[in-house]
């Protein structure tokens, strides 16, 4: 019984740390600069190709990491540059503009690699076995790099120059043009590396989902409501939408089904977004 | 009017006239295309005019498709059939009522949030219809619907469906001409400034929403003994963005654009899809490229043709308002230690101020005095922390704009808040009509010509509103806050509260608006806050002075008592800190 | 009257159409102090952030030692030696006073604040906390001194001593003298006229979006002052 539960917490965590990966991303372009990126989940999409063409080219898998995220992130810069400037950054306006370039993505992604279901391998076989029940291994790798990469940010964002300068512009952006901060151009980066963060993720769950067009569109439900749930822009609502959000999934998913599971979630989204729609650890 | 039925009918013909021309294959296609155009058409009602963007319409379409998908297996060949068309749809647009009313109610421009549940909403009710295999036939669909009884073949189909479409795009048409038109266009455009002129702004949206979906639902019905197959895919939030691109790329704005956007890209989809791949990113590239510059859509190709429109002529024959009732006496308003709080700062410490018999009082006070925020905690814009707000000798509790505004109270804000995407005369419209207009009224199109002596006042002294079908964004500040005044007095308030009701005039504008108070003062049984600066218009225009300092009350008389008073003095040049 | 250091020519803007400030022009020399006075709605802060580029002017120009710098983005107008301390949340208060400090230097030591903090050791006991959860006068004593620290050749401040207590009030202006000794300008908006007497080379008076007057500060007298500022 213990042994259930060891497993069943484990799997708590991983879906907590690995929805936080996939939500990264978004958190950054919309918890930090307000833009609703719809077409978070094709940026996912696209790091999961990423990683099967690395793949099978023959290459290491790390390699795929870098590549997703270049790939990405030159996305990123020509979206911010043809949409996302131009309409002033602004949350309704970008949210159908995302939307018309989720459509663009999916079928660019279409006509290059067909409809067809891709595989990626798991690249770390085998499973370690803990208190007497075996877990597969890649697992535990997904968590440990996750927590790593989360943790690292964090501290990061606390402490960074960079980061106390993306956290001024993020506050008072008026002020932060005062002091001498080309908030343009923060901006700017801040937005490719949210897209960058996407296609890592992208690579990190490609070996244990089909890999295909409309991959994404199951990514960007949840994270867009982890995120509504949360809270945006800060790194407790991160944790925390993704907890709840990832472990309800988890939780659900196993003690009645995946269907219920969804509906759940998208359930309690639609209480959030009614009553509380800046989440549970807004940005003040 | 003559335009309209001319337009609607010419509409008519044209939709009839394609099968001779085309043939019956063409027939089936394009009454799909119609169905879906039917559901753009809602989407651009409540999208390009009331400013909701509803990114789960399918759901309201399946729905509809699968309650008369039963209807039609259970009455199969007995007339009963058709009635499932308008249950279908009346009864879709009255869940979308209230679940609109209810997300709305309270919450100003709540952003995204609405759209998002939709969202939501439609992506939950996919899962349903895939799940609930019992009634919905689960993921397969039910299938093998009859047609609607008496109807032979496609064509009569789809003549059925083109007059619905016609009739609907007429309705639509007469309905965005019609008060509720002008009223959901200024809902969109600045739902402050409609709440504050006492209209429940959530009913008004909620309607709009109704509506869209109440077509959305007939749509539906449509759909199954047209496809003879209703599956989950309806509900799926694909389907439900393909509306939204159609409204967006045929000009959301417009009655026709979405229609035609759907007919188009639905046509050429269906032709080019295969044949070109590149087709959708086509598609998704114009889309975008709508959304970045093209925000008329289609349309826009087409604007030449609008002269055609139904355009109102300016010279209408004007008839008399029905009256207000008169109450003799005005507001007195009191606040008795009233306390308000954001976050970390205090804004009101413990004000306590009452009006007496004076018809004018200006108050005044430095930079964070209160003095906006005493109006804002008074029509509810700011929460109450403690202390309390007694309008007319009755405890205010839970202020909110439109009821304190239905008590007799206009606003005049610091910042000149009209609509500025409507006309001149459609902004003053909107002010007439608050608080007049009865039931069915907001479809008569007699209550453009209504006039009151007031407004006729101010047309004689302000000669740029009889300007009439200028759009409010092209005037100068000094002309938005005249219209915003006149705006404020025509709704005959027994309260009138105005923040700086001269910043930015010049001295001749701000002669003539000092002039239009005092006679309005005399006119009406008003009692005047005014919040100033500028010293010259408080001697001119106070009966009594009140200062406010840092959240407080600090001294009130009349002008040449508070100037005298040194407390006054000392807090104006910062030396008392 | 050209050849100011910091010149504000006939500029006129404000708020989307509303035209809040008219046809205003200062002068500033070097190693000058203006300071802009007026009641409450007058202009002076939307002329300040006219000048420092952070609205568009409707028309006229402004230019830094004969650069026109009008509508040029503020980042890139502090490059050029154009501070601006805002009136209203002067202060980033997410982060804390340390932070707040030294966001744009390449070293996290503090050491050239070390003059600052001695003549305000409340912001040096306060270096860890976060800045909102300071005062209103010692967020006004925090933006001053990064202002300051920045050592830029025009300084414009609104309002600095909004809050702040008296004996502060004196040290601000002993800095703003000294930073003046240096050959540094300021254009300060200010309503306490202890702050004006003791800085001012200069008194310049706006109402109604224009300036009423405009004088060396020893030839104003203190009842024109008033009689413009008073209700």
């Amino acid at each position: 019984m213990e042994a259930l539960l060891f497993t069943q917490g484990l799997n708590v965590i991983y879906e907590a740390l690995i929805l936080a990966i996939l939500v990264l991303g978004l958190a950054v372009v919309m918890g930090l600069l307000n833009v609703l990126n719809i077409a978070h989940g094709e940026f996912i999409m696209i790091g999961a190709y990423a990683a099967y063409v690395v793949q099978r080219a023959g290459l290491p898998y790390l390699l795929a990491i870098p590549a997703a995220a270049l790939v990405c992130g030159a996305i990123g810069l020509v979206v911010e540059r043809c949409l996302i400037r131009p309409l002033h950054y602004e949350p309704f306006e970008t949210l159908l503009a995302t939307w018309g370039l989720g459509l663009l993505l999916r079928k660019c992604v279409e006509l290059a690699f067909g409809r067809g279901y891709r595989s990626v391998e798991i690249p770390i076989r085998g499973s370690l076995s803990l208190f007497g029940e075996s877990y597969p291994a890649y697992r535990l790798a997904l968590m440990a790099v996750a927590a790593l990469v989360l943790a690292s940010l964090f501290i990061w964002y606390r402490r960074a120059p960079t980061g106390a300068r993306i956290r001024a512009m993020v506050g008072n952006p008026v002020l932060a043009e005062a002091v001498g901060i080309r908030t343009r151009e923060l901006a700017r980066n801040t937005f490719i590396t949210g897209t960058a963060f996407a296609g890592v993720a992208g690579v990190m769950v490609a070996p244990l989902t089909p890999v295909e067009p409309f991959m994404g569109l199951t990514f960007i439900v949840n994270s867009f409501f982890a995120l509504v749930v949360g809270g945006m822009g800060t790194v407790a609502g991160l944790f925390a939408g993704a907890t709840i959000i990832g472990g309800l999934q988890s939780v659900l998913s196993a003690a009645v089904s995946p269907t219920s599971a969804y509906i759940a979630m998208l359930l309690i989204s639609i209480l959030f977004l009614w009553q509380r729609p800046r989440g549970l650890f807004p940005r003040p | 009017m003559a335009y309209f039925l001319v337009r609607s009918i010419l509409i008519l013909a044209f939709l009839i006239l394609i099968p001779p021309l085309l043939g019956e294959f063409w027939a089936y296609q394009l009454g799909l295309y119609f169905i879906y155009g039917l559901a753009a058409l809602g989407v651009g009602l409540t999208w390009g005019q009331a400013g909701i963007l509803p990114l789960g319409q399918g759901m309201f379409v399946a729905i509809a498709a699968y309650l008369t998908a039963h209807g039609l297996l259970a009455f199969g060949s007995s007339p009963i059939a058709y009635l499932a068309l308008p249950a279908a749809s009346v009864l879709v647009a009255v869940l979308a009522f209230a679940f609109a009313a209810l997300v709305f109610r309270g919450r100003f421009e709540q952003g995204p949030s609405f759209s998002l549940i939709t969202l939501a909403l439609t992506l939950a009710a996919f899962q349903v219809a895939n799940g609930w295999s019992s009634v919905t036939g689960g993921f397969n669909g039910l299938r093998n619907i009859p047609g609607l009884p008496g109807l032979d073949g496609f064509l009569d189909l789809y003549y059925l469906i083109a007059i619905l479409l016609g009739l609907s795009i007429a309705a639509v048409d007469y309905l965005l001409h019609a008060p509720i038109g002008v009223l959901w266009r200024a809902a969109a455009d600045n739902e402050r400034r409609l709440a504050f002129l006492g209209y429940d702004v959530a009913v008004i949206k909620a309607a709009a929403f109704a509506t869209a979906s109440g077509l959305a639902g007939l749509a539906g019905a449509l759909y199954a003994p047209q496809q003879n197959l209703v599956t989950p895919d309806l509900a799926g939030f694909a389907f439900s963005g393909d509306l939204v691109i159609f409204a967006a790329v045929g000009g959301r704005a417009t009655v026709l654009g979405p229609v035609i956007g759907a007919i188009v890209v639905g046509v050429l989809s269906a032709e080019l899809r295969d044949r070109f791949p590149w087709w959708e990113i086509g598609i998704a590239l114009f889309f975008i490229v709508v959304v970045l510059r093209l925000p008329g859509g289609l349309m826009t190709l087409f604007a030449p043709l609008r002269r055609f429109s139904f355009a109102r002529t300016a010279t209408r024959a004007r008839s008399a308002a029905p009256g207000k009732p008169r109450i003799a006496t005005s507001l007195s308003v009191a606040f008795e230690d009233v306390r308000v709080r954001v976050g970390d700062v205090t804004i009101l410490d413990g004000l306590s101020v009452r009006t007496g018999e004076e018809a004018v009082l200006c108050v005044i006070g430095p930079n964070g005095a209160g003095k906006t925020s005493t109006l804002n905690v008074m029509t509810g814009m700011l929460p109450r922390r403690g202390g309390r707000i007694v309008i007319d000798g009755a405890d205010v509790l839970r202020p909110q704009p439109a009821i304190v505004a239905n008590r007799g109270v206009a606003r005049k804000f610091q910042t000149p808040s009209v609509f500025p995407k409507l006309t001149i005369d459609e902004n003053l419209s909107v002010a007439l009509w608050a608080g007049r207009w009865r039931g069915l009224d907001v479809l008569r199109l007699g209550l453009f010509a209504w006039t009151s002596p007031l407004l006729e006042e101010m047309r004689r002294r302000f000669q740029f509103l009889n300007a009439g079908t200028r759009p409010a964004s092209a005037l100068s500040h000094g002309e938005r806050q005249i219209l915003e005044l006149t705006m404020a007095l025509i709704t005959e308030p027994r309260m009138l509260l105005l923040d700086e009701p001269c910043a930015g005039l010049s001295h001749e504008e701000t002669a003539a608006v000092i002039d239009a108070i005092q006679w309005a003062r005399g006119e009406l049984n008003l009692r005047i806050i005014i919040i100033e600066h500028d010293m010259e218009l408080v001697r001119r225009l106070a009966d009594r002075v009140v200062v406010l300092h840092q959240g407080r009350f600090l001294a009130d008389g009349s002008v040449e008592e508070v100037q005298r008073n040194p407390e006054v003095r000392a807090v104006y040049i910062g030396g008392s800190r | 009257m050209t050849g100011g250091y910091f010149e504000i020519q006939n500029v006129s803007g404000g708020y989307g159409s509303g035209r809040v400030v008219r046809e205003v022009s200062i002068s500033i020399g070097r190693g000058e102090v203006v300071c802009l006075l007026g009641r409450n709605g007058v202009g002076k802060s939307t002329l300040a952030k006219l000048a420092c580029g952070f609205l568009r002017p409707m028309s006229g120009a402004v230019r830094l030692a004969g650069v026109e710098i009008t509508g040029k983005r503020p980042s890139e107008n502090l490059t050029r030696g154009l501070t601006y301390c805002p009136q209203e949340r002067v202060v980033f208060d997410d982060l804390t006073v340390a932070e707040n400090l030294s966001l744009m230097r390449t070293n996290r030591r503090l050491d050239e604040f070390e003059p600052y903090f001695r003549v305000f050791p409340r912001l040096s006991e306060r270096r860890g906390q976060h800045a909102g959860t300071l005062s209103g006068g010692e967020k006004k004593l925090l933006s001053f001194v990064r202002g300051l620290s920045e050592r830029s050749d025009i300084n414009v401040i609104d309002e600095p001593t909004e809050g702040v207590q008296f004996e502060n009030v004196l040290h601000m202006a002993d800095l703003i003298l000294s930073h003046k000794k240096a050959g540094a300008s300021f254009l300060v908006v200010e309503q306490n006229l202890a702050f004006v007497d003791r800085v001012a080379d200069r008194i310049v008076i706006m109402d109604h979006g224009e300036i009423v007057l405009s004088a060396a500060a020893s030839e104003v007298d203190r009842q024109d002052i008033l009689a413009h500022l008073t209700v």
